[in-house]
């Protein structure tokens, strides 16, 4: 009965009280909002706990969501400023490793498991593999748009970015997952040769 | 903007309708860019079939539970209504000015030039009678509560304040 509730009509039943609303609307995003977070996070231990911290502090300040954007859009807001206070954090853990040595590192990681798991191995999976070398905004922002029905101007309001920035982004955003996507292919072919 | 990009834009539908009439023109008339469109439409189509990740299976619980946890530890700080602070306050403060009002009033300052007759009879009601035991031991009560409350909202001030940083 209540999964036909919209977002707001939810929201109003868990400002009244009803925590099964509010358990209604983490079932709906859940999904998208963990692989938002997996795309800044890299791990799936990480990324459950960012999404857990977006859930209760979404839930903390529901009454001051005005309903002037979608709920979805003020959601991933949130995700997205607390995966780069992640980022942040673990950047200053991790003291000195920067992006690039991270991203060979996570590369090179993904091609030895390649080896292991050829004939399990997908156009998805290549792709998915891709979107996992991005840089994390611009895997954040190939995510929004794909798989989280937002318009540029919503994602602009979720990143705290100009439409027209998030136009650009996402152009060379699929620019890159495009080369990623062909240069994995072709080491998949060698290998396999 | 160069052809891919303006290619994107067609595909997305972001641009203006004699802008798209250009590209829908150039596409049909031009190999080269009938072929990038053709691969950047199956690129799209590519990405839009991507899978959102699935979260473990407890994550709605969890999350729910994180918030009773959360919830459980307010209701002490929730249930002091401030009515409740504010009468307590209210006590102390007529307490307080009835006990100055009374100490005052029983200053004898009798210099030897000053008349210390009043002109009209004035009795004061017998403090004394009113100062009971029973009466100063709720009002030290009162002050020990009142102190111990105070000192743990300042603490907890202090820690949160500490965590913070």
């Amino acid at each position: 009965m209540q999964s036909k509730l919209s977002d707001l009509e939810l929201i109003q039943e868990t400002l009244g009280g009803n925590q099964a609303a509010y358990t209604e609307l983490v079932k709906r995003h859940q999904r998208f909002v963990f692989t938002l977070a997996l795309r800044f996070a890299k791990s799936r231990e990480d990324a459950e706990e960012i999404a857990q911290d977006c859930f209760i502090k979404a839930f903390r300040s529901l009454g001051s969501f005005q309903g002037q954007s979608k709920f979805s859009t003020w959601l991933y807001s949130i995700v997205y400023t607390t995966s780069m206070t992640f980022l942040r954090k673990k950047r200053l853990d991790t003291d000195s490793i920067d992006d690039e040595n991270t991203f060979v590192q996570v590369e090179s990681q993904t091609s030895a498991f390649d080896v292991n798991n050829a004939e399990n191995k997908s156009r998805s999976f290549y792709l998915n593999q891709a979107i996992g070398q991005l840089l994390p905004d611009d895997a954040a922002i190939i995510t929004l748009f794909y798989k989280g029905e937002q318009s540029l101007e919503e994602i602009g309001q979720a990143m705290s970015m100009e439409a027209n920035t998030v136009k650009v982004k996402l152009f060379r955003a699929r620019q890159r997952l495009k080369e990623k996507l062909e240069r994995n292919l072709k080491q998949e072919a060698k290998e396999l040769i | 903007m160069n052809i891919e990009e303006k290619l994107w834009n067609y595909i997305d539908g972001g641009c203006p309708a004699d802008e798209r009439q250009a590209i829908k023109s150039m596409i049909a008339s031009d190999e080269a860019v009938r072929l990038k469109y053709q691969e950047l439409l199956a690129l799209n189509a590519e990405f839009a079939a991507i899978e959102p990740d699935e979260p473990p299976m407890a994550f709605t619980y969890n999350v729910m539970e994180a918030i009773r946890a959360e919830q459980a530890q307010k209701p002490l700080k929730a249930a002091i209504n401030k009515r409740i602070i504010l009468g307590i306050a209210l006590f102390f403060a007529i307490t307080i000015t009835a006990l100055l009002v009374y100490t005052f009033a029983n200053i004898h300052v009798a210099p030897a030039n000053i008349n210390s007759t009043l002109p009209f009879s004035l009795k004061l009601p017998q403090a004394q009678n009113l100062l009971t035991r029973p009466v100063v031991n709720a009002f030290v009560f009162f002050d020990v509560v009142a102190a111990l409350f105070f000192f743990d909202a300042w603490l907890r001030r202090k820690k949160k304040a500490g965590s913070l940083q």
